[in-house]
């Protein structure tokens, strides 16, 4: 009974905390609340050394259980967030050479982006979305947008609010319809890559907004892959990458980098290595390359460090976890 | 490099120097006479570009009649490189009307796509040579129709080698059908499925059923649903519960067919039930909550996971195994195979689902579909030893004939 | 005003399903199961309205009776309009195996355009690619990438050989899928990697909207 009691306790003490925070900062309280350093490094070696003690009380016979593991892994990645530390994202060269690609392109080419990914998968691929459109924003090249998951267009949309809220893209006064477009959902998954090959029309006969597409100066020419210069596809599963690779990229021509969810971005490799795939962005890290590499840092970056010291949780909890399997397997051998 | 230079330029030069700059800084650049070029010119020069010569407009082969492609021998000029010609500009006249330009290319460029086209129209073509002294048309191209092609012959040794696989598969197929026993190796895991259907029988807890989630055009996802037709067998002999979440109306549709052909064929067509089978959701998440719910509530004593799975794989089988369920994957998707492998009893990997699946409906067509593929896999795992051996050899030791095998068999195996 | 109270209703509509949701690793409650009906429920209402209105609105009825009066009605559509409503003769036991007619086309015609499109650039171009110097030319590659080149055609070949239905594995070529099963796992576990990777990347989205959008504790 008094267990139930304090954990209602708890709620209600955790409910109020969140009410006096929000009512807080709307009402000026504070601004943020961002560690100092000192706090910062206390905070790490008292993780750490907790983390220790678990690891003695697993040696001693006592393992913890699941859900303290996933208290640990929900700190590590929540207060790294709260600490002011940096960290430098290493470029690999599969986002190098998506770079390169994307440097190749002249003032006034035209990108195709394909919005494969819904809510979900934002906080990975929406990071590069917003990297990829603010550069060709700024380097003055054009977008087309489109996605083949219904939500994906909105996902861009939100890319675009976000993007063009910001003051030097504002100067540039860009016009949709002319510097940037969004054609909308279409469905049909591959049938759709294909049927562009030869008719960009047919499948999106209006953007999203209901414009004919013969009044859209930008696409108003395009008629299939061959007036496009560059596409980038930001993809969470079926149908994605793969498929523009197979049917874009393989039947006709389209030069494709892509940006993929960390689970995914593996499967696509054999398509680097091979040249199908001009580079590839995975996961959170990739958001973070990208973001180093147009030289603006956002999201991908500020998560990175909250990704790195979950990924250190991980691994300890890996080393106990694996104690406590052979310390079990021993016991069992003697008895 | 600069101290010669300024002994060659001596104080004599210097009134010229002064001319010339100030010309530049005033006359930045000559127009050539049209606004929308790219080209800069250089001052002073006022003789036009020798035109390019041997224009022809060839319609591109094996295409669906969708581009044009020009070449040309460049300016005589342009050969001599001494900055007369800075570029062409490339002009064409669709059937019969007035000359648009469609394209710019490049100072010693001698070809141009015009991927523009469509087919059945008739092109005239001529190419611009542009210099800072002015520009020269060239001769005007003899009229070309894109043509739409019926066969891509560039693609003849892919056309081969499928026909030599479907080829293996219909003979195949068709030996299965003359009652032939085709081998099949044993597929470890196979034998776990009845025993896992007896355990839940025993425990009187159902059995989970998930096909993954993705629709009826995927190939897992029939494969997942064959078998699922020998499983619904089994559980009505053993007359269990199945309990079948799905996240496609289509799948619904296609489960409830099998598992009611299965109660069918095992003699109890009564005890089936639409309620068998139901739809969730399309939404992934939104999906894998409710099955989520699904085990944890009613506890199956068996879980089968046998499709097409993206990132709801890991979420289920580890609610599965949390539930202590004897649990049973398939999936030939590679990133969620290692999941399945961590929390399941025993995993179907990559195309051992399509294995199974044969080997549990010995359906001739399956069976003769997987030894077909099989003799696909001996001709690549041929090709590219053979290749390997003969590339690294060849480069190696710089032995010519290894070098053109390999390159032959490259050839073969290229496809644009 | 109406939008500043909704902006407030929104946030902590958004907060309570989030947290409600996540609460299902302390253990299952009545929370979770609330939020994961209405997470069921609207998703299944949403797909619903984007199917009629991108589909059956969009593209059928659009298509059939367009609004701009320069585009020509495309008949065609009809084909996919009659099948669908045979889709729904389910509903009519008599007629029902009709059905099946709309199921045929879409597995037919996904697995035709999937042939070629597969065979052509998973299997050609992915043989094409594995054929390569293992030293580099006149053993120009680094120790690195030699070892890189053996992984490579080694893993192929032997994974290959796993996936080898016709023939028993025994001996020889029993052990070369030894080999092979080892660099699946091998594989699997650096794809093991990047999911947790992934999976940090939702938690993140997730705390990220609690921490800065509802609390605004961060930036």
């Amino acid at each position: 009974m008094s267990g139930r009691i304090y954990r209602y306790l708890a709620v209600v003490v955790a409910v109020i905390a969140c009410v006096l925070l929000y009512a807080g900062k709307r009402v000026g309280w504070y601004e943020d609340l961002m560690f100092p350093t000192w706090l910062s490094i206390l905070v790490c070696i008292l993780i750490a050394a907790s983390m220790l003690w678990i690891l003695y009380r697993t040696i001693k016979g006592k393992p913890a259980e699941r859900r303290i593991v996933f208290l640990y892994v929900g700190i590590a990645v929540s207060l790294p967030l709260l600490m002011t530390i940096s960290l430098h994202v290493p470029i690999s060269s599969e986002g190098q050479l998506l770079y390169d690609g994307m440097k190749k392109l002249q003032p006034g080419s035209k990108v195709l982006v394909s919005f494969d990914y819904d809510p979900p998968s934002a906080p990975e691929l929406q990071p590069m979305a917003v990297a990829f459109i603010r550069y060709c924003f700024e380097h003055d090249i054009k977008v087309i947008i489109m996605g083949l998951w219904p939500q994906g267009p909105q996902q861009a949309n939100l890319a675009l609010a976000k993007i063009l809220a910001e003051p030097e893209i504002k100067a540039k006064n860009l016009v949709y319809g002319v510097d940037y477009v969004n054609l909308g959902f279409q469905s049909g998954n591959e049938f759709v890559i294909q049927r562009m090959g030869s008719d960009f029309k047919s499948m999106f006969p209006t953007d999203y907004r209901g414009t004919p597409y013969d009044s859209l100066p930008l696409v108003r020419n395009i008629t299939n892959y061959s007036g496009i210069d560059y596409s980038f596809n930001l993809s969470a599963g079926y149908p994605g990458t793969r498929e523009w690779v197979l049917i874009a990229v393989d039947r006709f021509g389209l030069i494709l980098g892509a940006g993929n969810t960390a689970v995914q971005t593996t499967g696509m490799y054999p398509y680097v290595r091979s040249g199908q795939l001009k580079g590839i962005l995975g996961g959170m890290s990739g958001a973070a390359e990208i973001e180093e590499l147009t030289g603006r840092l956002g999201k991908g970056a500020q998560f990175m460090v909250a990704q790195s010291f979950g990924h250190m949780v991980m691994v300890v909890f890996i080393v106990i976890g694996n104690v406590a399997y052979f310390l079990h397997e021993r016991k069992k051998k003697r008895t | 490099m600069t101290g010669v230079t300024c002994r060659c330029i001596s104080r004599a030069h210097l009134p010229w120097l002064v001319i010339i700059l100030a010309a530049t800084l005033l006359f930045p650049s000559v127009s050539s006479g049209e606004t929308n070029t790219a080209f800069v010119g250089v001052v002073g020069d006022t003789v036009p570009p020798a035109p390019v010569t041997s224009l022809i407009a060839s319609d591109r082969k094996y295409d669906n009649g969708e581009a044009i492609d020009l070449t040309w021998v460049p300016s005589i000029d342009d050969r001599l490189l001494h900055g007369k010609v800075i570029g062409y500009r490339i002009y064409r006249s669709e059937n019969g009307g007035e000359y648009k330009k469609v394209g710019d290319a490049g100072k010693g460029d001698s070809q141009f796509s015009d991927e523009t086209v469509s087919h059945g129209n008739r092109y005239v073509y001529y190419v611009v040579a542009v210099g800072p002294g002015g520009q020269a048309e060239s001769i005007h191209t003899a009229p070309i129709i894109a043509e739409r092609e019926w066969i891509n012959f560039n693609r003849k040794y892919l056309f081969l080698i499928g026909l030599i696989i479907a080829g293996s598969v219909v003979y195949f197929i068709e030996t299965a059908r003359r009652g032939k026993k085709l081998f099949i190796r044993r597929i470890a895991g196979l034998e776990a499925v009845d025993e896992a259907i007896g355990r839940a029988t025993e425990m009187g807890r159902p059995i989970l059923f998930i096909s993954g989630t993705q629709d009826m055009d995927n190939v897992q996802t029939i494969a997942g649903i064959t078998i699922l037709g020998h499983v619904a067998r089994t559980i009505a002999d053993y007359d269990t519960k199945i309990r079948m979440p799905v996240s496609r109306s289509l799948v619904m549709t296609a489960a409830r067919e099998t598992i009611k052909t299965s109660y069918l064929a095992a003699g109890r067509p009564d005890a089936y039930s639409d309620d068998m089978v139901n739809y969730v959701t399309d939404e992934q998440f939104g999906y894998v909550a409710a099955v989520n719910g699904i085990m944890v509530r009613e506890k199956p004593a068996t879980c089968f996971y046998l499709g097409a799975f993206f990132a709801e794989s890991l979420i289920m089988a580890e609610t599965g195994y949390s539930i202590g369920a004897i649990q049973i994957a398939g999936t030939a998707m590679p990133t969620q195979l290692p999941f399945f492998v961590v929390a399941c009893d025993f995993t179907l990997i990559g195309e051992e689902l399509f294995a199974a699946s044969a080997y549990l409906s010995n359906e001739p067509k399956q069976l003769g579909s997987l030894k077909g593929q099989d003799v696909g896999k001996a001709i690549a795992l041929a090709v590219m030893i053979i290749g390997t051996i003969a590339v690294t050899v060849g480069q190696s030791w710089n032995i010519d004939l290894m070098n053109n095998i390999a390159d032959w068999l490259n050839s073969v195996f290229k496809t644009n | 005003m109406d939008g500043v109270i909704m902006h407030h209703v929104a946030l902590w509509t958004a907060a309570f399903l989030t947290l409600g949701i996540i609460s299902f690793l302390y253990r299952d409650n009545a929370w979770y199961k609330f939020c994961e009906a209405v997470f069921i429920g609207i998703s299944a209402g949403y797909w619903f309205v984007s199917y009629f209105w991108d589909n059956l609105y969009g593209k059928l009825w659009l298509g059939i009776f367009p609004t701009d009066p320069t585009q020509p009605p495309d008949y065609i559509l009809l084909i996919g309009g009659a099948l669908g409503v045979m889709m729904l003769l389910r509903l009519i036991p008599k007629i029902g195996w009709l059905s099946r007619w709309p199921l045929a086309f879409i597995v037919g015609a996904t697995a035709g355009l999937n042939l070629i499109i597969y065979f052509a650039s998973n299997v050609m171009v992915q043989v094409e690619d594995t054929i390569r110097p293992l030293f580099g030319a006149n053993y120009a590659a680094s120790a690195y990438d030699i070892v890189g080149n053996i992984v490579v055609a080694v893993g192929t070949f032997t994974a290959l050989i796993y996936f080898f239905f016709s023939k028993e594995h025994k001996g020889a070529f029993g052990g070369a899928a030894k080999v092979g099963i080892f660099v699946l796992m091998v594989t699997f576990g650096a794809s093991f990697g990047y999911t947790v990777m992934s999976r940090i990347s939702l938690l993140l989205g997730r705390i990220d909207f609690l921490m800065g959008d509802w609390l605004g504790v961060i930036k």
